[in-house]
């Protein structure tokens, strides 16, 4: 599982360039055909069926006094994958940081080599995520954060998200995102519309921590009125408890 | 009353008939009903020939009185509708078990309108408890009716029944919203309005002409006010972030509302005339579901100030606030009743949500539900019972139950039903 989803990473990863001349071209046929099965790497995780939805009553009441301790295994699995696999987190540094230097005026990899322009691009084709959230093989195509219990504490599995989304939005001053923040059904709708507002308040922040405008980002809420599983139980709640990024144009 | 009959009459052309028809079914009762036979309203020549589609008033009157729990229904269908009530043999109904009986009769009189007269007799002592008339449009015949169950409920039980108010609440149906009222026993139900889109927290002004809700059309949750009357609708607030729960002052000038323009979830006042708000609320917790004592002088609201969500009331005079519920971890969605002595309040016990309610001068609680997943309690005009939405089988449908607990009805339809709230 860990091997797959790696190399669905790094399709996601690499096929954000092919719209480039490349020249290691059946290298990326392959990458790109594997990231097709599998586009976008948090879709799994948000359509993982809960088998248990139809048993309702029952199995919802023993589980919700333990609602705060049960720990959803799919999405610990999934964002444990893509975020404590160093691999995979230095790579989205590592692109970050060739971006940055490709914008730069002084960077060392176009200062001076302007007439070879192809290979400084080549350079950038290993690494560098195509930050485009419009585009499904993008990592800003991962537009969705998962909150604990009766928290709005952005989990660390997220900062690299969060860090290419902000370099999306400071890069892009036209760009505007709409922070959407969502509750489980438990309890009253209005007070779970403040819980939902809180996340992507938390979300709005983290942005704002890392450089974004105010005026390219608003936090609102959903409250329980969207969810994402239908199911009565933890693993339905512990997907609808999050906040999503929507950006102007989706 | 002639005017809320006109008032009644304009909204019934102007709405679109809902097409669904929610059934009732009445969980439990009172120990002692009260016996009592409705005999079939007679009806003049004349009314049978108008082209309104009949209504038996008798019919609707029974169905009132029957699920209340209060009441039970000694059969009187089959009699004949006796002219006035001197023609009546009392003792017969004593004999079948009547303790009262209700009669009527429906006359035309000018324009086109009906006056229907009605007479309450004690089978008992053989006397006569109230005879009254109410003249309307035949359009208006089934407002006619749970009114007349009104005032059978008033004199057989010392207080007013509340058969004869509205209900607004959203019904979800094949991935669409409505905002729907409908008179208090579910029928009648007309769509406001309808979005694609989530619609939560309707919300009735006191003089019944208006509703404000929370529709989610533009990707944000945006206060609306709506005219019943004309359909007509203004976003009223509609300001950077979240803008959600509603709630009337009793002038129906004001609504309070929770926005978080400002700072993270924080309750204001809203002139609905001039647009400006004017913030209530401070500090960095969540603070929402406002709701006005209907003295005007309190300001009840969920906050989470205390570490937990919990119910307070601050003074609208100086606005020092106190918090007003103490039991258990979850205490949410305050409503009042008319007088203002009872809290009702949606209150999490093992993880399960159930409508409480609280003597505000003892500070005495009582759990009422033995459903789990309850929301939005709102009570009944006169007092007695308490609206909410739970979920059966997975489904959402409207019960009530009585502020002692020991009545309850359920009230489902296909589709969800959630969100409900009583005119007053």
């Amino acid at each position: 599982m860990k091997y797959l989803v790696h190399v669905v990473l790094i399709g996601i990863l690499l096929s954000g360039c092919a719209d480039k001349p490349l020249k290691q071209a059946s290298i990326e046929d392959r990458a790109l055909s594997t990231a097709a099965d599998k586009p976008v790497v948090d879709a799994a995780a948000g359509s993982v069926s809960t088998s248990g939805a139809s048993a309702a009553d029952v199995s919802s009441r023993a589980l919700a006094s333990d609602a705060g301790k049960v720990k959803d295994a799919n999405a610990v699995e999934t964002h444990g994958v893509v975020v404590q696999n160093p691999e995979a987190k230095a790579l989205g540094n590592a692109a970050e940081q060739t971006q940055n230097a490709g914008k730069s005026p002084d960077s060392t990899a176009s200062g001076g080599n302007s007439g070879q322009p192809d290979k400084a691009d080549s350079l950038k084709y290993v690494a560098q995520p195509v930050l485009d959230p419009h585009n499904a093989q993008s990592p800003l195509a991962q537009r969705r954060l998962l909150f604990d219990y009766d928290s709005a504490a952005i989990r660390d599995e997220y900062r690299t998200l969060l860090e290419m989304h902000a370099q999306y939005l400071k890069n892009e001053k036209a760009a505007k995102v709409i922070l959407q923040g969502h509750a489980d059904e438990r309890g009253s709708r209005e007070y779970n519309l403040a819980l939902g507002q809180r996340r992507s308040e938390s979300v709005y922040k983290a942005l704002g921590l890392l450089g974004v405008p105010e005026a390219q980002m608003e936090a609102v809420s959903l409250g329980e009125e969207k969810p994402v599983s239908d199911g009565h139980d933890e693993n339905a709640w512990a997907q609808n408890r999050r906040a999503e990024l929507l950006y102007q144009g989706d | 009353m002639l005017t809320r009959l006109v008032v009644a009459a304009l909204f019934a052309l102007l709405a679109i008939p809902a097409q669904a028809v929610m059934t009732i079914e009445i969980v439990g009762g009172a120990s002692n009903r009260i016996p009592i036979a409705i005999l079939p309203f007679g009806a003049k020549q004349a009314e049978r020939a108008s082209t309104e589609p009949k209504l038996d008033i008798a019919e609707v009157v029974a169905s009132d009185l029957g699920r209340s729990g209060y009441f039970r229904l000694v059969d009187g269908k089959d009699s004949v509708s006796p002219s006035e009530p001197k023609v009546l043999s009392l003792p017969v109904w004593k004999e079948r078990g009547a303790d009262a009986v209700l009669m009527g009769q429906v006359l035309p009189v000018s324009d086109g309108k009906l006056e229907v007269r009605f007479w309450l007799l004690d089978a008992v002592r053989q006397t006569e408890l109230k005879a009254m008339a109410y003249v309307s449009s035949p359009a208006s015949l089934r407002v006619v009716a749970h009114k007349i169950a009104d005032a059978v409920h008033e004199v057989l039980l010392g207080e007013p029944g509340s058969y004869s108010g509205r209900i607004a609440y959203i019904l979800k149906r094949n991935s669409r919203y409505e905002l729907q009222v409908a008179d208090a026993d579910s029928q009648n139900a007309v769509t406001i309005t309808a979005s694609p889109e989530p619609l939560i927290s309707p919300a009735w002004s006191p003089d019944g002409r208006r509703l404000a809700y929370v529709s989610f059309e533009d990707k944000k949750p945006v206060v609306y006010v709506q005219n019943l009357a004309d359909g007509k609708r203004i976003a009223v607030a509609k300001f950077r972030g979240s803008n959600s729960a509603p709630a009337w002052s009793p002038d129906s000038r004001k609504l309070a509302v929770t926005l978080s323009k400002d700072d993270t979830s924080q309750i204001y006042m809203l002139d609905i005339e001039t647009g400006a708000t004017t913030r209530f609320t401070h500090g960095g917790a969540l603070d929402t579901e406002p709701l006005f004592s209907p003295d005007g002088r309190w300001l009840f609201f969920t906050s989470n100030r205390g570490g937990t969500p919990q119910i307070y009331k601050a003074s609208l005079i100086d606005g020092s606030a106190s918090r007003v519920t103490f039991e258990g971890g979850y205490n949410v969605s305050p409503a009042l009743s008319p007088d203002g002595k009872t809290l009702a309040f949606v209150h999490r016990r093992d993880a399960r949500f159930h409508v409480a309610v609280m003597d505000l001068a003892s500070g005495q609680m009582q759990v009422l539900t033995d459903t789990v997943h309850d929301e939005s309690p709102s009570f009944a005009p006169n007092g007695r019972q308490i609206l909410y939405a739970t979920l059966v089988n997975g489904r959402g449908v409207l019960a009530t139950v009585s502020v002692d607990g020991k009545i309850r009805q359920r009230l489902s339809q296909s589709g969800d039903l959630r969100e409900p709230t009583w005119g007053h």
